[in-house]
């Protein structure tokens, strides 16, 4: 094996990769329990998390950066490098929308949200997070059939932000109830966006495997 | 169905993309057909069995190790292997067979002109250098104007107008390397072959002359021999990689391995061996 020192800097980037994924998965992890103990203080330990997530983000983003410049990547380890630096930014935005979901959270209190509508955050959000876990493992398999799976799951929490619509809609028509209502929706939207992320994550691991880029579902055609 | 089952706020991703540029077709007309070629310098196999085309107006270039055969390829293509090496299969140049009885090896070279890894000016004027070719062959027409039109078009003029008559050799490495491509292209080739042409000159002649290739192919097809892969990646419409593998009768030789678009061979390559090569990995 040629170039190790090129190859051993590529295996380090990918690994601060999967460490940017695990502190995606405890922010959203601790953002929906937050939110389900509606615990302000809590919230705010994610919001000041994201500074973590964001310090790792720019880690990996300069190192793709360094690599690229000085060692002109190619084929299989361009085609890595590459799938690094989107996965690295899907990831960022995660963690944004875990930090805008503990916003959220503290702008509901004191009341807080109804237990109906907690729960159906809550199963959501471990959608997500199974979402995440598919995804970056995929991507460490290089495995790009299970990588496509990831649509079904996406499915799943499309249904249930809809279903989520529906209850809203259905709290009531007081000033209070729309407010409540459309801080719910945005934070339904926000784990909705989670899953969309870690599709495109699964879009990068076909990437990498195939070198052919395509979006598993295509939202300007829609079948 | 209610309005929240088709929104597509509620069920589409925000991001969408157009759809991938589609694969450039490959329809150029064919210069060099070369068929099932093997060329041995005596008792040793140097290249076996090479089948690729090279089409007009477009830069091919050949990569690949020490001694996998690329330079004695593109030695073939103008018959300057004559006489040293032998050659099986058949090499075609516009449909005609190069090594057919009769083929006048001259007007091949005047058709198919070549350049070298070493600047070699003639020790004469710079003048000269672009006139000599034109002169031997007998042709007519203004020679200044043909001198100043072809050191416009390797973009030498600018810096020799002024000393004409100075010798060649005064020249830095990178303007004498233009000035024999302008040696080469004075005679009005269709095709011009470069041999390792950047290997002896500094990162600034070497982007003047990469710059000179882009543009020339406008006007001619290139052949270009390279150990710099970026090189290739950067000029190159197609890339050939060379390798050096035993074949079945246990003898050692040079083999295309894989041909390719540029864009192709450095993305993804179809060939393990070529991903091996071109990220650094052979060996």
């Amino acid at each position: 094996m040629m170039r190790q020192e090129f190859q051993s800097g590529l295996d380090e980037l990918e690994r601060q990769l999967q460490d940017m994924s695990d502190k995606c998965a405890r922010a959203l992890h601790d953002a929906l329990a937050a939110l389900q103990s509606h615990d302000g203080a809590s919230a705010d330990d994610v919001i000041a998390f994201d500074d973590e997530v964001d310090h790792l983000f720019i880690s990996i983003e300069r190192g793709i950066e360094e690599l690229l410049a000085t060692q002109a990547p190619v084929a299989g380890d361009l085609r890595l490098a590459l799938a690094i630096l989107h996965i690295n930014l899907h990831l960022e935005r995660i963690a944004d929308q875990c930090v805008n979901i503990a916003k959220l959270t503290k702008l509901s209190e004191p009341e807080g949200f109804r237990p109906q509508l907690v729960d159906a955050f809550v199963e959501m959000g471990s959608r997500a997070e199974q979402m995440l876990r598919v995804a970056m493992d995929s991507f460490a398999n290089r495995d790009a059939e299970r990588a496509e799976t990831l649509t079904d799951l996406d499915e799943l929490i499309d249904e249930e932000n809809k279903a989520l619509s529906r209850k809203v809609i259905a709290s009531g028509s007081s000033v209070e109830a729309q407010e409540a209502g459309l801080r719910a929706m945005l934070i339904s939207r926000c784990i909705e966006r989670i899953g969309d992320n870690a599709v495109d994550i699964g879009e990068q691991t076909v990437f990498l495997v195939t070198g052919e880029f395509r979006e598993f579902t295509d939202a300007s055609h829609p079948s | 169905m209610s309005a929240i089952d088709s929104d597509p706020i509620l069920t589409t991703p925000m991001l969408e993309l157009s759809d991938t540029v589609d694969e450039v077709e490959e329809n150029a007309e064919v210069v060099f057909d070369i068929d099932g070629l093997s060329v041995s310098y005596g008792d040793k196999l140097a290249l076996r069995d090479v089948s690729m085309k090279v089409r007009k107006n477009q830069v091919t270039a050949f990569i690949g190790p020490s001694g996998c055969g690329k330079s004695t390829l593109i030695r073939c293509l103008n018959r300057m292997n004559d006489g040293i090496a032998t050659l099986d299969g058949t090499i075609l140049y516009h449909g005609q067979d190069m090594y057919e009885q009769g083929i006048d090896v001259t007007d091949v070279r005047r058709r198919i002109g070549m350049v070298f890894q070493r600047p070699n000016p003639f020790p004469k004027s710079i003048y000269d250098n672009v006139a000599y070719g034109p002169r031997v062959q007998g042709m007519k027409g203004d020679m200044k104007e043909r001198v100043e039109r072809t050191l416009k078009h390797v973009a030498l003029w600018d810096e020799v107008h002024d000393r004409l008559k100075a010798s060649a050799t005064g020249l830095s490495g990178g303007q004498q390397q233009r000035l024999c491509i302008a040696r080469a292209i004075a005679v009005g080739p269709e095709v011009v072959l470069l041999d390792e042409p950047c290997s002896a000159l500094d990162p600034i002649s070497t982007a003047a002359i990469e710059d000179l290739i882009t543009n020339l192919k406008k006007d001619y097809t290139i052949v270009i021999v390279t150990h710099n892969m970026q090189q290739a990646a950067r000029i190159a419409d197609n890339t050939a990689f060379f390798s050096v593998e035993t074949g079945s009768d246990g003898r050692r030789s040079g083999v295309l391995v894989e041909f390719d678009r540029t864009s192709k061979m450095f993305t993804k390559p179809s060939d393990p061996r070529t991903e091996g090569y071109v990220t650094g990995r052979f060996g």
